[in-house]
Formats: C-alpha cells, structure tokens, sequence
C-alpha cells in the first residue's frame, strides 16, 4: 500500500495536479491574507512538485558541479521564498517540472518516431531445416540457409529468391514507392516487405552485414558526426551559464552597495538569472533538428553521414557527375542492327556467338539480344579491338573499324556509327550493331530541378568518347563535359571545379570513382547500396539509382539547415531578451522559467519537422 | 577495444556530456561518448566487457541511481 502510495506520488502527472491545487490554495489564502496558511500551502507544493531536484541538487553538489540545472533551480525557488516571494518560488519548481515533463514528453515522442523509420531490421526468420520450418532468431540464420517469407512480412537478411513470385515493398530501404516483382534469381535485401506470395529465398550474408543492418549502423553512427551547428551550440553553452550564473551574483550584489536597489529586489532578480541560465533549451534542440533530418531523410532512401553533411550539401553550387552508371543505366542495349547482305538474325547469330567468349559489358549485351548461338572455336580477344573466332567453319570477327581493317575487311561509310560494333565473315563485312547506354529517363528533370536549387554549374567527367558525351549532356542539359579522361585526370578536372566554387558534390556510382567521391566537397555515392569502398568514400549514400534524389537531398538538408539555425536563434534570442528584462527588473520568474523549459519544448517541435519531407521549390 | 551500451534515463544532453566526462576519467577508460538521442553510449577500453560494464555501471548510478545500462 505504502509503495503503491509512493509509486502515485512520483507521477509525474499527480505531482504536477496535487502542487498546483496546493500552489491555488495558496494564492487564494495569501490574497484573503491569511498568510500563516498560505505559506503552509505553498510550502508543501514546493516539496512536492520539487523533492527529486533537491535531492539531484545536493547530488550535483557532492559531485561539485554547482552549475548543475537541479541545483539552480533549487537555489532559484528556496531563493524566492526566502526574500519573500513565496507564491514566486513555489511557482518556479511547479512550472519547471511542468516544462521538463513536456519536454522529457517530446524527445520521446521525437525518439520514437525516428525508432519506428528505423524498425527495418526483424528479429525472427523462418528458415527451412531438415525440411521442417522453423522460427529462429534473424542473428541465427546462417549463409545457405533456406529462408521462407510470407506476404507481410519483412526479409530479414540478404538473399536470393529460389522459388515463389512476389511484389515486394522496397519503400523503407530505397524511398520508392513502386513495389518490384521478384522471382527466382531475383536479390533481395533485408528490409524489404514482401507483400503478397510467398518466397523461398537462400541467405546470401549474415542479419549483421545485411542491408538494413548497415542502413541502421550508418544512420545511428551519423549523428555522431557533428554539424558546425551543433558544435557551435555545445562550445555556447559551455561559456553560456559560467557567465550568466557571474552576471547574477553581480546582479545580487552590486546594486546594492551602490544604494541603486534594495538587497531583496536584486536578489530576486539574480535568481531569475539563475533560472535562464540553464542551458538544456539550446543543447538539445539543434542536434535534435539534424537527428530528424538524417531519419526522415534515411527513411526516403537518402543516408547522410553524419549533421556535417548537411551545410555543404544545402550550399551545393557545382554538381559533378560520373557518366556510366550515373547519368545513364550502366546497362548497355542494342540500339540497332544494321545487315549487309545477310539476314538480321543471321549478322546477330554470329556476332553473339564470337562475342560469347567475352565478358566486356557490350559483348554481354550482344549476347542477351540473340535467340541463339553456337560455340566458336579457336577464339581470340583482342583487348582494345574486338573478338575473333571461326563460327560454323568461317573465320569471324566482331569489334572495332581498326579490327575490320586488320581483319582486310572494308566497311562502306554508310555503315560506320556512332558507338557502332562491326561484323566481318572470310574478310567480307556483313554488318553493323549499334549498341547505347541510354540515359537515365529522369536525367533531364532532375538536372532542371538542381538549377532551380540554385545550382550554378553541372559537369559530366567521362572516360568515354566525346561524341557520346557531348551527346549526353545536350540531352540532359548540363553544362559543361570533359569526355575520354583518364581517372587520374578525372580527378584533377574535379579538384580544379572544386577550387572554383562554393561547394562541389560529385555523384558516382562507386565503382572505379572512390577516390573523386572523397575528394570532393560531397561525395554522393548512388544505386550500390551493396558496395563497401563506395559508401566508405562517400558522404551521402543514395540507395537507388534515381537521379531525382540529389534534388531531394538538397533540399532535406536545406530544411534541416533552416530549422536548426532557427532554433539557435530563438533560444539564444528568447534568454538574452529575458535576461535583459530581468536586468532593468521587468522579468519576473514565471518568464524565466518559460525561457529555460518552454523554450526547450517549442524547439523540440520545430526540430521535428525535419523529419518529414515535402518537395517544395522556391 | 570499443564496446556499445544502451544508456537510457538521462535527462537532457547536458548531463550526457557530463556523465560521459566522468566515465572517461576512471581507470582503464580511454573514451566514451553518449548519444542522447539514440541512447548509446561507446566506450574505448583496456577492460574486457563485464568489468567494463560494471565499473560503468557504477559511475551511472552515482550520478543518477534512475539510468539503466544495457550490453
């Protein structure tokens, strides 16, 4: 009973109703002036709302840390009463307490939701063992391991669908909204939600090093990584509450002894310094901001590194980007098939046959176009030409014009192309396939969208021939391009944009461009969530390959940016412009106290809305 | 070696940076960093896990007996 007692008295809830009532007793018979009881009231509703911070006060003291938060409030409230403020300091720990319940109220709140963005990682699978389906920890389920996945339920480690179709839900990893189709063959990453069929699938890597591991490993250890914000505020606040705890004791003091002030009215004022000296308004609410930015940019498919990111990629003034892989698919195609004297599917049986041998990406798709091959003898690659093989008894060769001609085989200008692969037969030229990377379908929006941020200059830094490169920036409207650089030379192109402006990111996909993604200003690493050296090199990560998304980091961080600096501001303004009330004796407690901890909630709501994300262009 | 804890309880920012100054000046603690908002506190240490946790443990609950640590 006595403990259930306890218990209830400790609600945060019940302390704040019993010494409210007591606090209005107490008003009520301080104002029919029967001040003996007022002051009983008023006493019991300062224990109770204010026992814990006394008792962490004197903690604070033993630890000797006078400028501990409890112990300046407590010193604050038994100030007031003692130069006969009673209803004052009674009024100070009731709101404090009402203040630190809001606030404890919204960075729970706060928590929570970023928690539940982040709820990606199950804790269960169901694997097949022995043939039977089991239930086993997600941590347990070993590499080859079967496991199964039903409609609603989320992969819990990295695998490769064996058998089943479904849709899945990738929109908690990629942002996307779209479900994907996957079948036998078919990747899966943990995270994703299967939302109908059913999948057996076999565990290709560890719950640990699986996709949403990493996703939640990298997001959790990015606001570790502080903002200049951030840091600005902690280096504040250590300064902040030594100086104004001082200004108070010089408030207390001098005026005084300069006969300017009675010692109870200063006194009264330099414990209202007390109480907004507290510093807790301003140092959580700016990491707060950049913790809402990082989740609610995590949970559209953007993973920012850390809060440092942010300014420089809300300031972006140059944008480079890798050409393959980047601005186009990486995926290359059969554009066209251009016979000379034979049949189409003919020139393509052949060419896919002696390119079968090879693994270069336009042999690869050479062949995916073909209905059927054969296999070639005595084949031969030619590094920087092509390939060469007999094909049905006749010397074949499939590659380049310096091949033909090597070959003795002449092709008749009508048939020379741009990104053209010849064909030859017994030295006779039988036909031309082009082959294209086509560019991203959304390249040219998203690069319309960057110059509405403000971008000033895009660049595409290619290895590639300048006929496909200049192609491809005419179509995508960016600005400027270098085209067949060596990486060396990429990376010194970049290095020259870089000392040219503000801040440069530079986009990749990862692959060979490690080092020009950490050298510049941002390194935006995209569609290879799977790839360890691009996401150790990069700043930002983005999960899927849609070029849209660098617009909407740009402005997520824009936002996160905003609110940041907003609360600094506000906090920092609200306290100055209390003190400075308090100073000519205009600011009484109540306004201090709303300055420490109702200050604190309203930034903790404004830091909330980074959290959400809704695309709007100036 | 760097072990993670679950640290929850702690009231503001501020007396996060402060419980983690502490815990860097007992012995055998190079580091430690904590994260008030996703709770976690990281700790470089010549201790082995237990001895690190126990000794952490009662650096906590020194400054505040309501914090919870968690391997």
């Amino acid at each position: 009973m006595r403990k259930k007692l306890k218990k209830i008295l400790k609600s945060d809830g019940i302390k704040i109703g019993l010494s409210l009532l007591l606090f209005a007793g107490g008003l009520i018979f301080g104002f029919v002036r029967f001040e003996a009881l007022s002051l009983v009231l008023y006493a019991f509703a300062l224990v109770i709302a204010g026992a814990d911070v006394f008792v962490d006060a004197v903690k604070g003291i033993l630890r000797l840390d006078p400028l501990d938060e409890k112990f300046l409030m407590s010193v604050a409230a038994i100030g007031a009463m003692i130069v006969g403020e009673w209803s004052e300091g009674c009024a100070v720990m009731i709101f404090y307490l009402v203040g630190e319940t809001f606030e404890h109220r919204a960075v729970r709140k706060s928590r929570a939701s970023i928690k539940a963005l982040m709820d990606i990682c199950p804790d269960e699978a169901s694997v097949l063992i022995d043939g039977k389906e089991e239930i086993i920890d997600a941590e347990d389920v070993e590499i080859g391991m079967t496991v199964v996945i039903r409609p609603g339920e989320r992969v819990a480690v990295d695998c490769t669908v064996t058998e089943g179709t479904a849709h899945v839900d990738t929109s908690s990893m990629t942002g996307e909204p779209i479900p994907v189709t996957v079948g036998a063959g078919d990747s899966l990453s943990s995270g994703f939600v299967v939302t109908d069929g059913q999948l057996f699938a076999t565990a290709v890597r560890k719950s640990t090093e699986s996709a949403a591991a990493r996703v939640l490993e990298l997001v959790t250890v990015a606001s570790d990584n502080k903002s200049r914000e951030e840091s600005f505020i902690t280096r504040f606040s250590r300064y902040y509450t030594p100086i104004v705890v001082a200004l108070a004791l010089v408030v207390a003091v001098v005026p005084p002894l300069f006969g300017l002030s009675t010692l109870s009215k200063s006194v009264y004022t330099a414990l209202t310094f007390l109480v907004i000296s507290c510093p807790c308004a301003l140092v959580i609410s700016v990491p707060l901001s950049f913790f809402g930015g990082i989740g609610g940019a995590a949970s559209r498919g953007i993973l920012f590194k850390g809060g440092n990111v942010f300014s420089k990629i809300a300031s972006a003034e140059t944008v480079a980007f890798d050409k393959t892989g980047t601005i186009t698919s990486g995926r290359f195609e059969i554009q066209d098939i251009i016979p000379a004297g034979i049949g189409t599917d003919e020139l393509l049986f052949i060419a896919a046959s002696v390119e079968s041998v090879s693994n270069h990406p336009v042999a690869v798709c050479i062949k995916k176009g073909a209905q059927n091959i054969t296999a070639p003898k005595e084949a031969k690659e030619l590094s920087g030409l092509g390939v060469t093989a007999e094909v049905e008894g006749q010397k074949c060769a499939v590659g380049n014009l310096a091949l033909m001609r090597s070959q003795g085989a002449t092709v008749p200008d009508e048939y020379i192309k741009e990104n053209g692969v010849y064909v030859c037969r017994s030295r006779e030229f039988i036909g031309t396939i082009t082959i294209s990377d086509s560019v991203k379908p959304e390249a040219g929006e998203a690069i319309k969208k960057l110059y509405r941020l403000g971008v000033k200059n895009t660049v595409i830094l290619s290895g590639d021939r300048e006929e496909n490169v200049s192609r491809i920036a005419k179509e995508t409207g960016i600005i400027k391009y270098y085209s067949q650089l060596s990486p060396e030379e990429k990376y010194e192109k970049l290095e020259a944009l870089i000392s040219e402006s503000k801040s440069t990111l530079y986009v990749g996909d990862g692959i060979n461009d490690a080092p020009s993604l950490a050298r510049a200003d941002v390194g935006i690493a995209m569609g290879n969530m799977g790839q360890d050296s691009a996401i150790e090199a990069s700043d930002a990560v983005i999960m899927t390959d849609n070029l849209l998304k660098i617009s909407e980091a740009m402005l997520i961080a824009r936002k996160t940016v905003r609110i940041a600096r907003e609360n600094i501001v506000f906090a920092i303004g609200i306290k100055a412009f209390i003190l400075l009330l308090g100073f000519f004796g205009l600011a009484n407690m109540w306004l201090a106290v709303f300055a420490d901890v109702g200050v604190a909630v309203l930034a903790v709501l404004n830091a909330m809305r980074a959290l959400k994300f809704t695309e709007k262009y100036k | 070696m760097k072990i993670k804890f679950n640290i929850i309880g702690l009231d503001c920012p501020n007396c996060a940076a402060k419980l983690a100054s502490q815990i860097e000046e007992a012995e055998g603690i190079d580091s430690a960093k904590i994260n008030f908002l996703t709770e976690k506190m990281t700790v470089e240490t010549s201790l082995d896990e237990g001895a690190a946790y126990d000794l952490i443990l009662k650096i906590c609950l020194a400054f505040d007996d309501d914090l919870k640590l968690e391997k």
